[in-house]
Parts: structure tokens; C-alpha cells; sequence
């Protein structure tokens, strides 16, 4: 057997990623979201003390990346139901007040700088614009009881 | 001295036309890679980015919809129409700003690369022109009427672009990385053979 290109080392170590750490992250948003979190703001590189110890930097930046394209692509065609149940699950896990979150999210529009370097401009526009009304959806489903209760 | 005037009249009219054609913008060369670069790119961003199948059925889901008409929220139904309509609007000016660019490719550049019989150039030539006025009209009735007003349209302006796409990928192969054989191992004495 000869010996292993970078490209494969790459494949592995983005094996080893999913098995790892994504196989215990269930939501495609939390993966998307996490996986974002691995990005240098400044260099666009992504860090990952374990994985590089165990190949290399460069091997575990491009499979960061590789991790960060898949979970994009699966948020990306995600039905708009399915995005909203993720993003109130997303909201009860981060132990914030769902009110502040919303409005912090409508804000900052955080997920923003959270789409991979290489997205097509469409296909983030379109991913922002699920985020947009996903939020508009919680938001509403936030105010519902009260408004049934005013109603009452 | 009639004589003389006429000819300097004429000069300077040359003259003028001279500068004119001299100072023209967007002039590009016969066979200059910017062409090829922008046709390879608006290739790619048809194929990668605007027309996956997933992509569009995503785009165009009627279920969405449907699943934002349960809510029963007016404020939230307006803002996802109002969403998607924008999306579409914007997903169909791009396909034609990229098509726009093959066909620029195809007009000016192609021939000198690739060789396509008469047959698959007149072909070529009634798909971009049917693309075209297709993402006309589907701008039209996505801007009047929204993005679910014209589902057939949509599908077959995907599948014209898709031929398009095919046809344009051939002419531009050679752009893509030679693809050589095994470098065979059969050198004898000092001559190499590869």
C-alpha cells in the first residue's frame, strides 16, 4: 500500500470529526453553528487543538472545513419547519432568555459570519432569508399565548 | 480649394473615428483569457451554486408555504412572501447574468476552441435565446404574481440551462487540469521514453 496522499489524511481526519465530535451534536444548526466557531475571524482558518495534534494543522483546517461545507449544505435545504424546530431547540440548549435571543439574533444577525468562505452569494442570501423568517416564526409563537391570554 | 476642404473635412472625420474606436472600453482581444476566465466562472456558478435540483425544489417549496399559511400569523405570511419573492427575483437575475456571459463566450470565443458542428451551434443559439426570454418573463410574473406563480417555467428554464451547461462545459474542457497517461517505465539506455 503506498503511502497517504493529503488529500486522504484530510478524508480521515474529517472522519474522525464527525465520529468524534458531530456524531454527539444531532442538529444540523448546533453542527453549523459550532463548526463556525472553530474559524479564526482574521485568517479564516479553522483550529482544533486535538485534531491537529493527531494529523496536522493544515490537515485539520481542510477537514474543519470540509465538516463546516457539509452542515452548510444541510441547513441550506433544510425545510423552513424543520429550520424553526431546530432554532427553538437552539434557543432551550443555550440557556438564554428566548426573548433576548430573538432580539439579539434580529439584530446582529449572527449567522452572517457563520456561512463557509466559498458559499455562493445566492445560496447564503437564500440561507439568511430562512434564518429571517425562522425568527419571525419563533417570535410569533413566542407571543401567541400571550395574545390568547389578552384574547381570553 | 472645394477639392481641399472636402479632403480635410473627410481627415478630420477619420480623425474623429480614429479616437472614437481608440478610446472604446470593454474592447477585448481575439482569443484573451478574460473571456474564458468569466465563462469558466459563470459555469461554475450555474452548476455549483444556482441550478442543483436540491437547490431549486428547496427555493420553490410549496410546503414552506403551507407550512408558514399554519402559523396563521399575517405579519409572518407577508414577510416570507415578501422573502421569497426577492429570493426568486434574485436567483433569476443571476441565471440570466450568467448565461448572458456563456453566451458572450459562445459568440465571440468558442469556435477558436472547440469545434461544434453547425447542428449543436444553431441549437446552442435557440436555447440561449429561449433561456433569455424565459428569465425575462419569469421576472415579470415572479414580480407581479410571486415566486410560485410559474413552477413549469422554472423547470424547464432549469433544464434549458442545464443543456446549455452541458454544451458550454465541452468547449471549455480543455481550461481543466491535461489528463496524461502512466508515464511508462520502458526508457532504454540514455534516450527517455514517456
Amino acid at each position: 500500500m503506498g503511502p497517504i496522499t493529503k488529500s486522504q489524511e484530510v478524508q480521515k481526519a474529517a472522519q474522525d470529526v464527525r465520529l468524534r465530535t458531530l456524531a454527539k451534536i444531532p442538529r444540523v444548526l448546533d453542527r453549523f453553528i459550532y463548526l463556525s466557531s472553530m474559524r479564526d475571524y482574521n485568517t479564516g482558518l479553522y483550529h482544533h487543538e486535538g485534531l491537529a495534534s493527531r494529523y496536522s494543522p493544515e490537515v485539520a483546517c481542510e477537514a474543519l472545513a470540509d465538516c463546516h461545507r457539509e452542515a452548510y449544505r444541510e441547513l441550506l435545504l433544510c425545510p423552513l419547519e424543520e429550520l424553526v424546530n431546530q432554532m427553538e431547540a437552539y434557543i432551550d440548549s443555550s440557556h438564554t432568555p428566548p426573548r433576548d435571543f430573538l432580539s439579539t439574533w434580529k439584530e446582529l444577525e449572527p449567522y452572517r459570519v457563520a456561512v463557509p468562505r466559498v458559499s455562493e452569494a445566492f445560496s447564503a442570501d437564500f440561507l439568511f432569508s430562512n434564518f429571517r423568517v425562522a425568527l419571525a416564526i419563533v417570535e410569533d409563537r413566542l407571543a401567541t399565548p400571550r395574545r390568547s391570554r389578552e384574547v381570553a | 480649394m472645394i477639392q481641399v476642404i472636402l479632403f480635410l473635412i473627410l481627415g478630420a472625420g477619420f480623425l474623429v473615428l480614429l479616437y472614437l474606436f481608440a478610446g472604446r472600453k470593454n474592447v477585448r482581444p481575439e482569443g484573451g483569457a478574460e473571456v474564458l476566465v468569466q465563462a469558466r466562472q459563470a459555469l461554475n456558478s450555474l452548476q455549483t451554486g444556482l441550478l442543483p435540483p436540491e437547490l431549486i425544489v428547496r427555493v420553490f417549496a410549496r410546503e414552506d408555504l403551507e407550512f408558514v399559511n399554519s402559523v396563521g400569523a399575517p405579519a409572518v405570511e407577508a414577510l416570507f412572501l415578501s422573502e421569497r419573492k426577492r429570493v426568486a427575483l434574485r436567483w433569476v437575475a443571476h441565471v440570466r447574468k450568467q448565461v448572458l456571459s456563456l453566451k458572450h463566450f459562445h459568440s465571440g470565443q468558442s469556435r477558436i476552441y472547440a469545434r461544434l458542428d453547425a447542428r449543436t451551434e444553431i441549437a446552442l443559439a435557440f436555447d440561449f435565446a429561449s433561456l433569455l426570454i424565459a428569465c425575462r418573463i419569469l421576472q415579470i410574473v415572479f414580480y407581479f404574481r410571486g415566486p410560485y406563480a410559474a413552477p413549469r417555467m422554472v423547470r424547464k428554464a432549469v433544464g434549458v440551462a442545464g443543456e446549455v451547461c452541458a454544451v458550454s462545459q465541452r468547449c471549455l474542457a480543455f481550461l481543466g487540469p491535461a489528463k496524461t497517461g502512466p508515464v511508462r517505465n520502458d526508457s532504454a539506455g540514455d534516450s527517455a521514453a514517456i
